[in-house]
């Protein structure tokens, strides 16, 4: 690992001059991205018309099919063939000689780098970001749209197809488009950097499993404009009321399988690089815990992921193929989806927390200036969370009709969880203790997380009794439980890391006064939105339904208004960020006096990352400890690692 | 530690704690029971609120003491003490939750196997759920239909679910208990109201664009009444028939929850106006009669302007002919079919 070339900075040698005429369109880039989707758009209508005239069917242009396999499945490609995500590997497999790697695809020197396909982590990483909170805008819009139209009893803003399709909408992309991928941006630029790695294992996975992400966005944006309308059959899309619906429904199948492969191919490549590529000294004991987090939610993510691609691909045969999976009529097994749906998803809510748990073990513990609190407890209670997270799915259908002797067993593994996640709790708390606090806003945002999660894990709690849970399903209870554990869990953490690293990935300073603001006002709108939430949902307000009863109208009057000033707070961020970007104040390399590698380097980090694959001599966590060191860098390492062993 | 600290911590955990229950003593939390059922849940609630309140005071207390404490001087550029852990307090703090949750994990399975019992001679009732629609009948009572529950105090009644096409979910907030019905199995809930009264019953599974329009109601009824409302309902249903025919199939397939209908006393707005069948036909093209009964079996042949396709479940064209004829007549007399 050590021959890496780094070259100064600047790798510029060996790049290709750029083509002129009529070839500009055949390299790799947006000139050649609109004929190859209109020519795979083609291929693939193509096939579906032949394949329908050989069989003789009836009639020729079918649209659902049409749209699965030439819209939603070639046409992407071509646009990923376009942009040259599969330049290398095509050549390869053609048997040309594959061009030698000149690192031009490699770092950002301008602007227009970000829109390439870019092997370099931390460019990938800033492209996940900007990518999940241009989706994250869009799905809080639709949020609005919900609360809007919630203000009052009766119809006002919206249909109910306009507004199931909100709804439905909303919570696809908050949780494909926005947390999963945000936390896959967030430690593609980290995890690399936290090892001592100059980039991950698989570069070009990297780029092709980001560039998938944008694909299954726009699929979801575009189904407000399909036939019928967008999917209305809630983000669970439970069967039998998927299989009977109007086109929108593919796009939600299609546009899930595009961003549950991305997010395959990043856990495989982070399992990859975590296990091959910790820098010397970095023993599995050494790793930070966002590392260790990142660990465990890829073994997650990998082998649960598989499992909502076919409950997808079940629907949506169901729904074009007139395959009989959840056709009751005809033998199927209506709650097999459920099965197999949540089998999946529920080990995503930990997919989409485990990150977020080991950003806060940093922030905490670097702006507390402690080593965290019981280290290997904190790496061993992921991997309690991981293991039963695979036996907890039918607490989602306590009232489903399942088998009445699994409620019982799914109860005890659903309020186990509760000790490895009041474990890390308490270990935060812990680390705070005779500590030094320094409450900047990346520390706010992490408190805010611990309080805030410590209520959502309760009312987790409350949901795992079973009978309790018979009770608040499907009511605002559950809407109120998943904003406090994913708000907190995901959003929260997504703040406090992206707040942490911004001076790192930006090499400038954010407004230390407006990320206050931005904090107070969300923290303090996100309760008066999601605990009211609580009581309705106990008092009989059903959840997923447009108008209700009349005795719950001034409730939800306060919590639509309440979560406007929640939406609008994040003006606040994207002010603070972008103005901060350009015109902030130049950050050092180690803003937070971290001891961890990622810190250890210029901010923003060359272009491989270490002139020096630094070795690793001891924990990441020892503040406080007189002489204790991480690593050693910069050729420091000969002289000080004898002093070190010394 | 520092002397004092576990005072002054446990302190503000009694702060936080009172807040803790005022907080979940003031507002109603749970709407008021009216069964057996709901009452043992309420147990379980309460019982699981009293840990989960003391647990949040106990974090909120550390949470505040140390920022009220351990808050760094500005420019105190210093470490904080090197604690690496402590083996006692991590055992605890794994132990102690382990201990509370599987007490409530004990607690929560005796209520459940409690809940479910049915006793001796339960009340059968068969719950057909449908787009977007509630219907009842009494097996124990020459399966005796209505499309509005009643239902005796103080005995036991076991549920029959089935759903007609899409999951659906029963729910009665002040009965605390919730079955799905699931197209192509039964499922069953047991409940025991204990109190007379009107309730909402709301189905809490999306079901479709009509989904809030899929509500029903309950009465609960002294055992006496009950009985009364059992024969005279019983002696109506034999002699049905003429006129009444179309508007029972009318409530019994929940037309008025998506339909407004005056004859029928319905103001459902999902889907278009049955007062005005008449114009509708006229639009579409075709003759009054052939047109409703068209609209009942394949509801997308002409979809009125302003509503959605694929939103009137095409379930009806299962309806047996001599109700979708009383139906239809029903229908078009209601909406002045002489014109």
């Amino acid at each position: 690992m050590t021959e890496v070339v780094t070259n100064g900075h600047h790798v510029t040698h060996g790049a290709a001059p750029p083509p002129t005429g009529f070839r500009r369109f055949l390299v790799a880039g947006w000139l050649r991205v609109p004929w190859m989707m209109a020519l795979f758009f083609a291929i693939g209508l193509g096939l579906v018309l032949l394949l329908r005239s050989i069989a003789g069917w009836d009639p020729l242009w079918e649209w659902d099919t049409i749209v699965v396999v030439a819209f939603l499945t070639t046409m992407p490609l071509g646009f990923l063939a376009g942009l040259g995500a599969f330049d290398y590997w095509v050549y390869y497999a053609l048997g040309y000689p594959s061009r030698p790697e000149d690192h031009s695809g490699h770092g950002a020197r301008s602007w227009k780098d970000y829109f390439r396909v870019n092997t370099d982590h931390k460019v990938i990483g800033v492209q996940y970001l900007s990518t999940t909170f241009f989706f994250f805008v869009i799905g809080g819009l639709l949020a609005m749209l919900v609360r809007a139209e919630l203000a009052q009893p009766g119809m006002q803003f919206t249909d109910n197809q306009g507004y199931n399709g909100a709804f439905s909408t909303h919570a696809t992309l908050m949780i494909f488009l926005f947390v999963i991928p945000a936390f896959a941006g967030l430690a593609n630029y980290v995890v690399p950097l936290m090892l001592g790695a100059p980039d991950m294992a698989f570069p070009r996975l990297n780029a092709l499993s980001y560039w998938l992400l944008p694909i299954a966005g726009l699929m979801l944006v575009a189904s407000f404009f399909a036939p019928g309308g967008a999917p209305a059959a809630g983000w669970t899309n439970y069967a039998s009321l998927s299989t009977h619906q109007p086109m929108g429904v593919l796009f939600f199948n299609m546009a899930v399988q595009w961003a549950g492969a991305s997010s395959v191919m990043t856990a495989l490549n982070f399992l990859v690089t975590i296990i091959t590529m910790r820098a010397p000294g970095m023993t599995f004991w050494r790793m930070p815990l966002l590392v260790w987090a990142n660990f465990t939610t890829s073994l997650l993510v990998v082998l649960a992921t598989p499992f909502i691609a076919g409950s997808q691909f079940f629907v949506m045969f169901d729904n074009v193929m007139h395959t009989h999976f959840f056709d009751w009529n005809a033998g199927g097994y209506v709650l097999g989806y459920q099965h197999i749906f949540w089998f999946y998803s529920h080990p995503a809510v930990y997919i989409m927390m485990l990150p977020g748990f080991g950003i806060i073990s940093e922030v905490i513990s670097v702006m507390a200036r402690k080593p965290i609190f019981g280290y290997r407890l904190m790496a061993l209670s992921l991997l309690a969370i991981l293991v039963l997270g695979f036996s907890v799915w039918a607490h989602h259908m306590f009232v489903s009709g399942m088998a009445s002797y699994l409620r019982v067993p799914m109860m005890i593994t659903t309020l186990l969880i509760a000790v490895p996640t009041g474990i890390k709790v308490f270990s935060w708390c812990a680390t705070l203790w005779e500590g030094k606090l320094h409450f900047n806003t990346p520390m706010l945002w992490a408190l805010g997380f611990v309080s805030m999660f410590t209520i959502g894990g309760l009312s987790g709690v409350y949901l795992g009794a079973v009978p309790i849970d018979i009770h608040v399903s499907d009511t605002a209870f559950i809407v109120a439980h998943i904003h406090y554990v994913l708000f907190s869990g995901a959003f929260f953490t997504i703040m406090a890391g992206a707040y942490y690293w911004f001076p790192k990935m930006t090499g400038r300073m954010y407004d230390e006064r407006l990320g206050k603001i931005h904090f107070w006002t969300t923290f303090v709108a996100f309760n008066c939105t999601f605990f009211p939430m609580h009581l309705i949902g106990t008092q009989g307000m059903p959840r997923r339904v447009a108008d209700y009863v009349p005795k719950f109208a001034d409730w939800n009057l306060f919590i639509s208004i309440s979560s406007f000033v929640l939406g609008a707070s994040i003006i606040v961020f994207f002010y603070n960020m972008i103005t901060s970007w350009r015109y902030g104040p130049p950050a050092p390399g180690n803003p937070w006096r971290a001891l961890t590698l990622e810190w250890q380097v210029t901010s923003p980090p060359p272009v491989f990352n270490f002139d020096e694959i630094p070795q690793v001599v001891g924990s990441p966590y020892e503040y406080g400890v007189p002489g204790a060191r991480h690593a050693l860098l910069n050729g420091a390492r000969t002289g000080q690692l004898e002093e070190v062993q010394r | 530690m520092r002397r004092g600290a576990i005072v002054q911590l446990l302190l503000f955990a009694a702060v936080a704690g009172v807040i803790a229950t005022i907080m979940a003593l003031y507002p109603h939390w749970l709407p008021p029971t009216a069964s057996e059922q709901a009452d043992r849940i309420g147990y379980v609630f309460w019982y699981v609120t009293i840990i989960c309140a003391a647990i949040f005071s106990l974090v909120a207390a550390i949470l505040i003491y140390s920022i009220v404490k351990f808050r760094a001087a500005p420019g105190d550029d210093s470490d904080g003490q090197s604690i690496h852990g402590h083996t006692g307090l991590e055992i605890a703090w794994t132990a102690v939750p382990f201990a509370l949750v599987t007490s409530m994990g004990i607690f929560s399975a005796v209520v459940l196997a409690r809940n479910d019992r049915t006793g001796n001679n339960p009340l059968r009732v068969d719950i057909t759920a449908q787009q977007f629609a509630w219907s009842f009948k009494y097996p124990q009572h020459n399966d005796l239909a209505t499309t509005v529950l009643r239902l005796p105090v103080d005995r036991t009644v076991r549920f029959r679910l089935r759903a007609l096409d899409v999951i659906h979910s029963f729910w009665v907030p002040e009965f605390a208990q919730k079955q799905d019905a699931v197209p192509g199995i039964d499922t069953f809930v047991t409940i025991t109201p204990n109190k007379k009264g009107v309730f909402p019953i709301i189905c809490t599974e999306l079901c479709g664009l009509g989904h809030a329009a899929m509500r029903s109601t309950v009465i609960v009824m002294s055992q006496q009444a009950w009985s009364k409302w059992v024969k005279s309902a019983s002696k109506a249903a034999g002699g049905g028939g003429g006129a009444n025919a179309g508007r029972t199939v009318f409530d019994q397939n929940g037309c008025g929850s998506c339909h407004t209908f005056k004859p029928a006393n319905s103001a459902g707005k999902v889907g278009p106006d049955l007062d005005k069948l008449s114009e509708e036909a006229q639009r579409a093209g075709k003759p009054l009669e052939e047109f409703v009964r068209e609209s009942i079996v394949d509801p997308n042949a002409y979809v009125e302007k302003g509503y959605p396709a694929n939103v009137m479940p095409p379930t009806f064209k299962s309806l047996p002919k001599e109700q979708l004829d009383s139906l239809v007549q029903f229908l078009i007399s209601g909406s002045g079919g002489a014109k």
